[in-house]
C-alpha cells in the first residue's frame, strides 16, 4: 500500500468517525431536549442527565460498527456529559453566579470527568512552565542539595562550566594516530590479516547537579562530555590494537548507554575486528 | 558528497580510506517539545512535532559528519551508521543521535 491509498484510507476513516460523532451527538442532544421538555425527572432530578450521554454514545457505537467495523471510543458521550452538566448544574441553576464557588465547581467537574487531562495540565503544564521561566523549583533543589552536601558531604563547584569542545580538532586527532578506523566490515582493495574482536568502554559521570546552568547549557555540557568520551574510548581502542601488532579496526561500532543509579553514569563502548594491513593503505 | 550504509559504492574505485567521521547532537531538555509530546500521548497517535525534532537532530548530526568528512578532502561516507540513543532527561526523552561512517574518497 503506498502513502496515498494510506492517506485516502486514513481521511476515510476520519470521515467516518465524524459522521458517527455527529450522529451519536445529535441524538442524545435530541434526548436531552425531550426528557426536558416532557420534564422526565424523579424528584427534581431529570433523567436526561443519565439517558442522553447514553444514547450518544450507543448510537455513535452502532454507526461507528456499522461504517468501520470498530468502536471510536463514545466521543459523544463525552461531548453529552459536558452539555448535560453545563446546562443542567450551571446554566440552569438560578442558585450559581459568577462568583469563585462556580469557577471552583467548573474545575471539580472536568477534574472528575477528565482526570488524566486535568491531573496533566494542572500538575505538569502549569507547574512546569512556571518553573521554566522563574526556574523556581531548580533553585530550590539546588539550595537544599547545596546545604546538604555543605553540611553531611563534599561540596560542590558553585559554578559549573561546559567547556567547550573542538569538533575538528578532534577529527584532525582521531585520524593521524597511524591507525585507521573503519566502519565498513570487508574494505575494497585492502589485504589485511584478522587480530581478533576487541572492545574499550570509557565511563564517567553524568553531573547531575549543575548549578547555574539554563538546560540548553547542560543539554550542551552532556553532548561535549559525550563527545570526549567517544574520543577516549576510540583512542583506547587503538592503541590496544597497537599493542597486539594492529594498525586498524573494522565493523566498528560506537554504542553510548545510560548506566548506573538513576543513569548516574554515561558509558561509551567501541568495539570491531582489529586488523593489521599487509601494505601501507593508501590515505591520500 | 555520497553517503552510504554499503561497503563499495557501485561502478566507482575507492582510491583511499580517510578514517571515522562521527557527527552527533542531543535533544530534549526543552519544555515546549516535552509539553506537547505528552499532550500528543495522551490524546493518542504520532507526536509529529516530536518526529520533526528528531529529525532537525539528524540533519545536525549528518552536517557535522559531512563538514568532518570534507576535512578529510573525502567525497564519500560509506559503512554509514546513524543509531538513536535514549538518555534519560526530562520525561526521558533526551535523545542522543550520533552518525558515523568510513571517510573515504573515488573516482
Amino acid at each position: 500500500m503506498n502513502n496515498m491509498e494510506i492517506n485516502n484510507k486514513e481521511i476515510k476513516n476520519v470521515k467516518e468517525a465524524f459522521i458517527s460523532i455527529v450522529l451519536g451527538t445529535a441524538s442524545g442532544l435530541l434526548t436531552y431536549y425531550l426528557f426536558l421538555y416532557f420534564n422526565i425527572a424523579i424528584f427534581g432530578w431529570n433523567l436526561g442527565l443519565f439517558f442522553a450521554p447514553l444514547i450518544a454514545g450507543y448510537v455513535e457505537t452502532i454507526i461507528a460498527q456499522h461504517l468501520t467495523g470498530e468502536s471510536i471510543g463514545g466521543i459523544s458521550a463525552f461531548i453529552l456529559f459536558l452539555v448535560t452538566v453545563v446546562y443542567g448544574f450551571i446554566i440552569d441553576n438560578n442558585t450559581l453566579g459568577y462568583n469563585i464557588i462556580t469557577f471552583g465547581s467548573i474545575i471539580i467537574i472536568i477534574q472528575a470527568a477528565v482526570p488524566t487531562f486535568a491531573n496533566y495540565f494542572g500538575i505538569v503544564v502549569i507547574i512546569s512552565m512556571l518553573s521554566y521561566f522563574t526556574g523556581f523549583f531548580k533553585k530550590l533543589t539546588d539550595n537544599i542539595d547545596n546545604t546538604i552536601r555543605k553540611h553531611f558531604g563534599k561540596e560542590e563547584k558553585e559554578i559549573e562550566i561546559v567547556l567547550p569542545y573542538d569538533d575538528k580538532g578532534s577529527n584532525e586527532k582521531l585520524n593521524s594516530l597511524d591507525f585507521i578506523f573503519m566502519t565498513s566490515n570487508n574494505p575494497e582493495h585492502l589485504e589485511y590479516d584478522n587480530l581478533g574482536y576487541f572492545y574499550t568502554t570509557a565511563v564517567f559521570e553524568r553531573n547531575t547537579h549543575i548549578f547555574h546552568l539554563s538546560p540548553e547549557n547542560v543539554e550542551k555540557k552532556h553532548l561535549n562530555e559525550l563527545k570526549k568520551g567517544k574520543d577516549e574510548c576510540l583512542i583506547k581502542l587503538s592503541e590496544k590494537i597497537k599493542k597486539a601488532g594492529g594498525n586498524g579496526v573494522i565493523d566498528l561500532e560506537i554504542s553510548y548507554i545510560l548506566n548506573g543509579l538513576g543513569g548516574s553514569y554515561f558509558q561509551v563502548i567501541s568495539r570491531g575486528m582489529g586488523i593489521k594491513i599487509k601494505e601501507e593503505y593508501p590515505t591520500s | 558528497m555520497i553517503l552510504t550504509s554499503a561497503n563499495t559504492l557501485e561502478d566507482k574505485t575507492i582510491i583511499s580510506y580517510k578514517g571515522i567521521v562521527t557527527g552527533e547532537s542531543l535533544i530534549g531538555a526543552n519544555i515546549y517539545k516535552d509539553l506537547f509530546s505528552g499532550v500528543r500521548d495522551v490524546v493518542g497517535g504520532r507526536t509529529s512535532r516530536y518526529e520533526e525534532e528528531i529529525k532537525k537532530a539528524r540533519d545536525i548530526a549528518f552536517k557535522s559528519m559531512k563538514e568532518k568528512a570534507e576535512q578529510l578532502n573525502a567525497n564519500a561516507i560509506i559503512g554509514l551508521k546513524i543509531s538513536y540513543d535514549n538518555l534519560g532527561g526530562t520525561m526521558g526523552n533526551t535523545i542522543l543521535i550520533t552518525a558515523y561512517g568510513t571517510a573515504i574518497t573515488y573516482e
